[in-house]
């Protein structure tokens, strides 16, 4: 009986979660009148073309494009310098380093919005407002703190044996580095790189804040400003392909990495 | 020379991250702090220093009043229902059977999805004309209780509320999960052979042993809580006549739409210092084990 109650509660939960998505899903499919005539029914005829309008007539191709630029670079500059940084938080201690450890920890307690308003004059005055390139620093330098905290473990795991035959080899430090101990880091490299993509790829406030032009938006940027438009001109089928475009990149993702996930973000929370 | 190469190195490695960590995160955090000090609408030469004029001018804001309500009230009912709601799923989620693996692939869905995303979506299900919401409920013949969610204002803030509970609930899911099946198999089976099950074992067994998972959660509840704006500033702008507004998208207003840059950097700061209050103020609560009190 009590398991009953349990399975029941389950697949209620389970339900709320996907219902919703799956209604996104269907009617992303449906023509105007369906959307409005019948929220619970299937489309007659799937309309694809919401796709094709939302991807060139709603702008979510360019902002789609946009998304992929800022995340590849991004990254492209945040594992390199976090490795690094990691690398020398593991192995090589100096006065000061625990110190500076805990001021880069820190980086990830404190909202971003808290330093919004410097940020932007920052920007300003640097010329980087409504920039990609703006946009990409400011992403790397504020998803270092997680990636040096996450790396720094995995270097801390690696048998530093390894790195003194390097050494003795006649490799300097950083050829070590190089050569050796970062092609080790990589199921590493690969979580740090799975977790940033999935929330830079999401990323809105701060983009919201540094970029106002249509040509340099995001995807959430994109997808919030059509919603906007399509107040006016109600082709809500293009908007909900819109969110499909937007959220099926990551769950792609998600479906494919789930348990390298679900470690990560346990171990974590529970240090 | 082997030490003077080795400094060169960390050095070398370092400071790029610093740069970049020093240059775009602490520096304006440190600007932050000041800027709260000053009278400034975003034009260099009229920044005034007015020391706490920006703070004084807090206390007596009532709509800052009303948006910290609001982040307390989301604080409360929305930890409550994460509490409660995020122990009984992770409960049932403890045997292993299809419908459990079923519900671990999808639970951190809406999670990893963006939260413009969530914030549109729940729009529609609100949406008055064509939501999922009232079409459901029209279709079991209780259009009485069909609504315009988001534009009332006693069932705004309650809308709002769920939405951010269907945003967040799966990471704790997964937290309470962990935490539960770090209770070691001996305990459990030893409750059960003194005929404790259910509710009783709950109480006296499972909460208790869950002392340090209950503790992240309600840092991290905080935290998500105080960082709460997207959400926000989608669906509803703070509205109807500021009933859902928080403390960010109060902020946001002030700086972005308002220019009172000064104002907003206290807004920023006064958020910072709640966070810290609450936080500190549920680890020192929390702060004794059960368990090496007993022993």
């Amino acid at each position: 009986m009590k398991k009953v109650f349990a399975n029941v509660g389950l697949m209620l939960f389970a339900a709320t979660v996907v219902v919703p998505l799956l209604w996104v899903l269907i009617t992303s499919l449906k023509s105007g009148p369906e959307i409005f005539g019948s929220p619970w029914s299937l489309p007659k005829h799937p309309q694809w073309q919401n796709y094709s309008n939302a991807w060139s007539e709603g702008g979510i191709g360019r902002y789609f494009w946009n998304s992929v630029v800022v995340t590849v670079a991004t990254l492209l500059v945040l594992l390199p310098v976090g490795a690094m940084a990691a690398y020398v938080f593991a192995r090589f201690p100096f006065r000061g380093s625990k110190t500076l450890f805990g001021v880069f920890l820190g980086g990830m307690m404190f909202p971003n919005f808290l330093v919004i308003v410097p940020l932007f004059f920052l920007f300003k005055d640097l010329h980087m407002l409504d920039t990609k390139q703006g946009l990409v620093i400011v992403y790397v330098a504020y998803s270092l703190s997680f990636t040096i905290f996450v790396l720094t473990g995995f270097f801390q795991a690696l048998p530093g044996e390894l790195a003194e035959a390097a050494m003795m080899d006649g490799a300097g430090y950083a050829k070590t580095f190089w050569r050796v101990m970062l092609p080790l880091a990589k199921p590493g490299l690969l979580v740090v790189a799975i977790f940033n993509a999935i929330g830079l790829w999401n990323e809105y406030s701060l983009a919201l804040v540094l970029v106002s032009s249509d040509d340099n938006r995001t995807l959430p940027l994109g997808i919030a400003n059509l919603m906007m438009v399509q107040h006016y001109q109600s082709d809500w089928g293009a908007l909900f392909a819109g969110l499909v475009i937007v959220m099926l990149p990551v769950m792609a993702v998600y479906a494919v990495f789930k348990d390298k996930i679900h470690q990560t973000m346990l171990a974590g929370a529970t240090k | 020379m082997r030490r003077r190469s080795r400094n060169l190195f960390i050095a070398a490695f370092l400071s790029p991250a610093i740069l970049l960590y020093g240059g775009f995160v602490v520096y304006p955090l440190i600007q932050a702090f000041q800027l709260s000090l000053y009278r400034w609408r975003g034009v260099s030469q009229n920044r005034k220093f007015v020391g706490t004029e920006n703070y004084q001018k807090l206390i007596h804001d009532d709509v800052f009043w009303k948006a910290l309500q609001h982040n307390l009230w989301l604080l409360v009912v929305g930890g409550i229902c994460i509490f409660v709601l995020g122990l009984l799923i992770a409960s049932a989620m403890q045997k292993d059977s299809r419908l459990v693996r079923a519900t671990r692939a999808v639970v951190l869905f809406p999670q990893v999805i963006s939260l413009v995303v969530v914030a549109i979506l729940w729009m529609f299900m609100y949406n008055p004309s064509f939501g999922l919401l009232n079409a459901t409920l029209n279709g079991m013949h209780l259009s009485g209780w069909a609504h315009a969610w988001l534009g009332e204002s006693k069932s705004a803030l309650p809308a709002v509320t769920v939405a951010f509970l269907w945003y967040a609930i799966g990471f704790y899911v997964m937290l309470f999960g962990a935490g539960m099946k770090g209770i070691s198999e001996e305990v459990n089976e030893a409750a059960e052979l003194d005929g404790s099950h259910g509710f009783h074992k709950f109480r006296t067994i499972t909460w208790p042993l869950l002392w340090s998972v209950k503790r992240v959660a309600a840092v991290y509840v905080v935290v998500n809580v105080m960082n709460v704006f997207a959400l926000v500033f989608l669906m509803t702008q703070g509205g109807p006549d500021r009933h859902t507004e928080v403390m960010l998208t109060y902020l946001y207003e002030q700086a972005f739409s308002n220019n009172q840059f000064g104002y907003a950097a206290a807004l920023a700061v006064a958020n910072f210092i709640v966070a810290m209050l609450l936080s500190f103020g549920i680890l020192a609560w929390m702060r004794r084990d059960p368990q090496a009190a007993r022993s």
